[in-house]
């Protein structure tokens, strides 16, 4: 039921793409977006997939990003050892003793220093991301033939299946986000469209959303659709009401455009998707933040895809909440009334 | 070093405390032709027999265990988390975020609250085991009941990598021991020795003294994988062994004061035959020892140790090097100690 959004996701989610670097990533979503009219690339700004009428007056953007947050490496000491701080938000209580991995001139494993409980002492800190070390096992003029200051290193974790339609993974955030945009082209993508749709996976958003931010400009959209991630209830947190399978979050915010988030919430119900409710005060933390204020103004919406364990290399999704936001933004797209 | 797929194959498989089975049935299966007679006690101790040219002037037991650290789950939340507590000695430090396989197969991750949502205080501090889930993907109760119950056991997902001379394994503590033993049945030996790959060693040594109750051996060696603290903001002072430096020898641990003609002849017999070796710098933690020199009318022991980094976490870390040099420091000590000339 859910196979090709399945696929979509354990394709995107694969290589790597932290912030600066997301080349292969980008080339990634360029080869699933190729069934488009048109497929543009560009390093700093991402792939965009374009359908429908060039000309037409309404211009939709839909925009999910294609960085990860992960660690650049900025020093090797004389034991070999990789010191590192971050590139986006990195939790840094999952490091110690966490498998990484290193992209280095080789795709090389390492794993964070930690002692072990028998000769640990102590309280129960944990260093900062930049107070932490690689260890990949060699000596540094080995190290040194194969990793650079400036490299990048991920905790990896390929995207692993758990029970009912539940994936988990490094990169959901906003990998998945990807595959419910690129879903949402797919199953428009042989309809007569009388807008012309532009899907934009878009660089650098862990960093500041420099990606979107530039693409907006160069694709002038009259609108726009951002896919991010959100947070969904889970053990140790409390006041969160969205739940993982629970649908899409339509977001309400002061920021976001009113009409169009209204008119997601009908047309949810009118197609019989579920779906909860992201209400914020002002500006989202996503890609829309920048989007609504490029050129004179776009009027943007967003949608959230429910996850627990943001940014880190257990989060987890759920693959009926990405194909039904695909189906919301396909609705939205062929809306008669817009 | 050779045969690195049977270290691979060790380390891979599941065996927390109390339910070793899967690595019993390889150890079983890899002894098979080597073993004069082999015999599982009631706890689930492997012991192995095996001929050598002569008749041991004294009975020696070698012994390694064969469990890991891990997770035992002790309850199902309403909403399908499975709650848990630790299987020997592991930091929550290392636990937020880790993937981990429950029952040898069903995959999950530990929870771990989103960063965006903790004040300063909370983003700095592990969380507490009995504070974090793992979340298997179940919805409800009975959903996770489907295929896991309570007491059901889980660890860290497999991992296992070989390259240039370094090994990075889940259970390093004590596979590397378990393969040092099987290389060295798999040698023609001067003397009978007495194999046994133990059990339950990470929650407090309960299986190997039973065993060693059954052997009843006038000296024993135990492999271990042990701590090595060589690593980046640790003194070298506190290293207490270093990777890559060769086998570790202990003068003493948390439970046991060995022997000391063992203890400088080891090391001697390094200098001697060139074998790397080191003695291990602190008396930090403790193994099956400890209740193999006190079983019965007591025993000799002496502990021979892979200097492992990052033990009882997601992954280990050694060299195939010291893998080496510990599997020919033992038979050479091994030779002189059930020769009787020690």
């Amino acid at each position: 039921m859910y196979s090709e959004v399945e696929r979509l996701t354990r394709v995107l989610c694969e290589p790597h793409g932290t912030p600066g670097c997301e080349e292969e990533a980008i080339a990634v979503a360029a080869k699933e977006l190729s069934f488009c009219d048109e497929v543009i690339t560009n390093p700093l700004g991402g792939a965009v997939g374009i359908l429908g009428k060039r000309d037409a007056k309404r211009r939709i953007l839909l925009d999910a990003h294609i960085d990860q947050i992960g660690m650049v490496i900025t020093n090797i000491d004389d034991e070999g050892f990789l010191h590192v701080t971050q590139v986006g938000g990195v939790d840094r209580r999952t490091m110690p003793g966490s498998i990484v991995t290193v992209f280095g001139k080789e795709t090389v494993h390492g794993i964070v220093c930690v002692l072990p409980p028998h000769l640990a002492h102590g309280d129960d800190k944990i260093d900062a991301v930049d107070r932490q070390a690689i260890d990949l096992g060699m000596p540094k003029e080995e190290v040194e033939k194969i990793v650079s200051i400036g490299d990048r290193a991920v905790l990896a974790n390929p995207i692993k299946k758990l029970m009912g339609n539940r994936v988990s993974g490094t990169a959901l955030d906003d990998r998945g986000g990807c595959a419910c945009i690129i879903r949402a082209a797919q199953l428009i993508k042989d309809q007569e469209l009388d807008c012309c749709v532009m899907v934009l996976c878009s660089t650098r958003e862990e960093v500041g959303g420099q990606g979107a931010r530039i693409s907006t400009y160069s694709l002038e959209p009259t609108e726009a659709l951002a896919v991010d991630v959100s947070f969904a209830t889970q053990p140790g947190t409390s006041g969160l009401t969205a739940t993982l399978g629970g649908g899409p979050m339509i977001g309400y915010s002061a920021s976001l455009d009113r009409k169009m988030s209204k008119r997601l919430m009908e047309l949810a119900k009118e197609h019989d998707i579920p779906y909860q409710l992201e209400v914020m005060g002002g500006r989202t933390g996503t890609n829309c933040d920048s989007i609504g204020i490029s050129r004179g103004g776009v009027r943007t919406g967003l949608l959230s895809l429910p996850q627990r364990n943001m940014h880190t290399s257990a989060e987890v999704c759920d693959l009926a909440d990405m194909e039904n936001i695909a189906k919301l933004i396909a609705a939205y797209i062929l809306d008669k009334e817009a | 070093m050779k045969n690195m797929e049977l270290l691979e194959k060790l380390c891979l498989a599941t065996g927390v405390s109390g339910e070793e089975d899967a690595v019993r049935d390889i150890i079983l299966e890899e002894i098979k032709p080597y073993a004069e007679r082999v015999e599982v006690t009631p706890l689930g101790n492997v012991i192995a027999w095996r001929k050598g040219r002569n008749r041991a002037e004294k009975k020696l037991m070698l012994c390694a265990h064969m469990d890991e650290v891990g997770f035992i789950i002790n309850n199902i939340t309403g909403e399908g988390f499975l709650k848990f507590t630790a299987v020997g000695s592991v930091r929550p430090e290392v636990l937020t975020g880790r993937s981990v396989l429950v029952n040898g197969k069903i995959p999950g991750v530990i929870c771990a609250k989103p960063v965006h949502l903790m004040d300063g205080g909370e983003r700095e501090k592990a969380v507490p085991v009995d504070q974090l889930a793992i979340d298997i993907g179940a919805s409800t109760k009975e959903e996770a009941e489907q295929v896991v119950a309570i007491g059901d056991n889980a660890c860290f997902v497999p991992f296992f990598e070989a390259v240039g001379g370094t090994v990075k394994g889940k259970a390093l503590d004590d596979r590397a021991g378990c393969f040092v033993l099987l290389e060295l049945m798999k040698e023609e030996l001067e003397y009978d020795t007495c194999f046994v790959f133990s059990v339950q060693e990470e929650i407090g040594m309960r299986g190997a003294g039973t065993a060693a109750y059954v052997v009843e051996p006038d000296a024993a060696i135990i492999l271990e994988g042990t701590t090595a603290g060589d690593i980046a903001g640790v003194s070298p002072l506190e290293s207490v062994c270093k990777m890559g430096s060769g086998t570790a020898v202990s003068f003493m641990d948390r439970s046991t004061i060995y022997d000391r003609a063992f203890f400088k002849r080891a090391l001697a017999i390094g200098k001697e035959k060139e074998i790397p070796c080191q003695p291990k710098t602190a008396s930090a933690g403790m193994n099956d020892a400890g209740v193999i020199h006190t079983a019965k009318g007591g025993a000799r022991t002496l502990t021979l140790s892979v200097p492992c980094r990052y033990i009882h976490g997601p992954a280990a870390m050694t060299a195939e090097s010291d893998l080496e040099a510990t599997v020919r420091l033992t038979g050479a000590l091994m030779e002189e100690i059930a020769g009787g000339k020690l």
